[in-house]
């Protein structure tokens, strides 16, 4: 372990660098709070809602799905360091194992959890809406508008108009 | 490097793996003096990165301004070098403010999460060091056989990895914490790109590894510093692992440091300022250092990794170790100009692009190159024959891997045509299939 030895030391410097300078900042800055200058930054309008604690779920597939990537790479770099050791027989596993792998992430994408973006629809593709509601024009030409773009999520767990004042 | 370490059995290549670092503290003991370097290492390391981020920001507002047509700073010092210095200078006597709503503890530690981690991912770089002629780029201090870099970890590119994971913490808890809406939607984009782009930027780095054959810096870099391709052509493994990792690293380690055109962490037309819109004074200036940081770093890992580090030719008359220092401040000036280049050229791409780029498209041509690159070097090298020859079996891997790539993209290609299918039935359209051009061309 006598390898970390200077990072250790690095990094004692950089924590007491940071304190350092908050201590600096603490002495020499003025303070004049305002209720206004401490309230959360909304380019002036007067915050109304409180940010939102739930996410689309979205996110949190990206975060597990990383977990699953994240062991794979790191199950490759023994592998990789030791290539020519392993021979055939590794390169063989390895092979089958990102098979596998591979074959998740096309399950994912195929599944739309890596879709974010608005639905692009191709001009040489013909669509035939299902009822009459679709607004069809609006998608297919450049008169796009937010309500065939966005996907609503509704409002369910938000809070209530008017309930917050 | 390869056939010195192909000679070796099985258990002395693992005992060269763990004994790989600096040598003056591989010898088992640890004297007073040993300390005194290694912490003498970690304060030159600290003012070198400081002054370089100082440099850095300098240069890039230099350089901005000049691709802009302006003239940039130009008042504090010689063509404005003190610049950077002037506004540190300024934000430690401006009001540092925590707001209401913030969660005092988590908003005071983000800081130290996003800077500690920025500096210590310069440990592992080789700055300098003579490794022509098979040197390996040792020099001697008091009597001490050292590597000019602060530690020479035994798994130095992981240590790499660990840092800029933990860079995340940073980022996602100072979004977090604020308790306004702009640094919590700014931070959680900021996460998830991050850590998309991790898993490319991973990939991508096992080819090196493959090549190698180590995890150390050093190594990798002595690797690379052998007799070149037809005496003129470096042995660099942008060259040797086929360019392919190496343009997927630059894009994701682009993406990685949240620089144009990957910079929705800090999308002003959207999210104000992104995670530290609600930091001012002197927090705010430790985010901006640890980012210039990054970027500093990062340049400095691509050319370790890719493009040899400080290894290059020895002209003599100046000291040896210095020529690596040449070499290496040459070649990380060509990537440092480039992310400021890539700032005042590339508009901002859009978030799902950036999503479908980095899963779709980099994480598998990174994994493919990968397997068919191992697959060509043991055929290359011997390890399992067909056909006789060593060409033959090359030819086999190849076409082999053809197949499979092909497979690969089919499967990858139905997959994104049945999510699209599967959106467009959901939003009330079903896809005809076999009706195309139907007079829908012209409709603008």
């Amino acid at each position: 372990m006598a390898q970390y030895l200077p990072v250790l030391a690095l990094l004692i410097l950089a924590a007491l660098f940071a304190a350092v300078s908050f201590a600096a900042s603490k002495l020499l800055a003025p303070r004049n709070p305002t209720v206004e200058k401490y309230a959360p930054y909304e380019c002036g309008i007067i915050p109304g809602r409180e940010p939102p604690g739930r996410f689309p779920v979205r996110f949190y597939l990206v975060a597990m799905l990383f977990v699953i990537f994240d062991v794979e790479i790191i199950f490759l770099y023994p592998w990789a360091v030791a290539n020519e050791r392993l021979g055939l027989f590794g390169l063989v596993a390895i092979l089958i194992f990102s098979a596998t792998v591979f074959e998740s992430l096309v399950y994912l994408i195929s599944k739309g959890a890596l879709d974010w973006g608005p639905l692009q629809i191709s001009r040489r593709q013909d669509l035939t809406p299902v009822d009459d509601d679709t607004d069809l024009d609006g998608i297919r030409s450049g008169r796009r508008t937010t309500a065939t773009t966005i996907r609503r999520v509704g409002t369910t767990g938000r809070f209530e108009e008017g309930a917050a004042a | 490097m390869l056939s010195r370490s192909a000679s070796l059995t099985n258990g002395h290549f693992f005992n060269a793996v763990l004994a790989a670092g600096d040598p003056y503290l591989g010898d088992g003991s640890v004297d007073l003096g040993d300390v005194i370097l290694a912490i003498a290492k970690a304060i030159i390391a600290f003012v070198v990165l400081l002054v370089a981020v100082m440099l850095m920001v300098w240069f890039e507002r230099k350089v901005v301004s000049r691709l802009q047509n302006r003239i940039g700073p130009n008042v504090a010092g010689p063509f404005g070098i003190l610049q950077t210095l002037a506004d540190g200078i300024k934000l430690f006597f401006k009001e540092d403010i925590i707001p209401t709503r913030a969660d005092r503890f988590v908003f005071q530690l983000a800081p130290y999460l996003a800077l500690v981690p920025a500096f210590l991912t310069f440990t592992i770089i080789p700055i300098a060091g003579d490794f022509s002629d098979g040197q390996n780029g040792a020099v001697t201090i008091f009597g001490r056989e050292t590597f000019v870099q602060v530690a020479d970890l035994p798994v130095g590119i992981l240590f790499f990895l660990a840092m800029s994971s933990l860079a995340v913490y940073g980022i996602m808890l100072a979004g977090w914490s604020s308790g306004s809406k702009y640094p919590l939607l700014g931070s959680v984009r900021a996460s998830a790109q991050a850590i998309s782009y991790e898993a490319a930027l991973g990939l991508s780095l096992a080819s090196v590894l493959l090549v190698a054959g180590s995890l150390s810096t050093n190594e990798i870099v002595q690797a690379q510093a052998g007799e070149g391709f037809g005496g003129i052509i470096p042995r660099w493994n942008l060259i040797v692992t086929g360019l392919i990792p190496f343009v997927v690293f630059v894009i994701s380690g682009t993406a990685e440091l949240n620089r144009p055109p990957f910079d929705f962490v800090e999308a002003e037309q959207e999210l104000v300022g992104g995670f530290h819109t609600e930091y001012s004074s002197i927090r705010f200036s430790l985010f901006f250092l640890a980012e210039f940081m990054n970027t500093v770093t990062m340049s400095a890992i691509i050319v370790t990794l890719f493009l040899g580090g400080p290894a290059g030719p020895n002209f003599g008359f100046l000291p040896g170790w210095l020529w690596g220092f040449v070499w290496f401040f040459l070649k990380l000036l060509i990537f440092l100009f480039m992310f400021v280049w890539f700032r005042a050229t590339l508009p901002r791409l859009r978030y799902d692009q950036l999503m479908d780029l980095g899963w779709k498209v980099l994480i598998p041509l990174s994994l493919a190159w990968l397997l068919l690159l191992a697959a060509i070097r043991q055929a290359r090298n011997g390890v399992w024959e067909y056909g006789g020859s060593a060409f033959n079996s090359t030819l086999l891997a190849l076409a082999i891997g053809t197949g499979l790539t092909v497979i690969g993209v089919g499967l990858l290609g139905l997959a994104i045509r049945s999510a699209r299918d599967e959106r467009l039935r959901a939003a009330g359209l079903v896809a005809v299939a076999g009706v195309s051009d139907s007079g829908l061309e012209g409709e603008d």
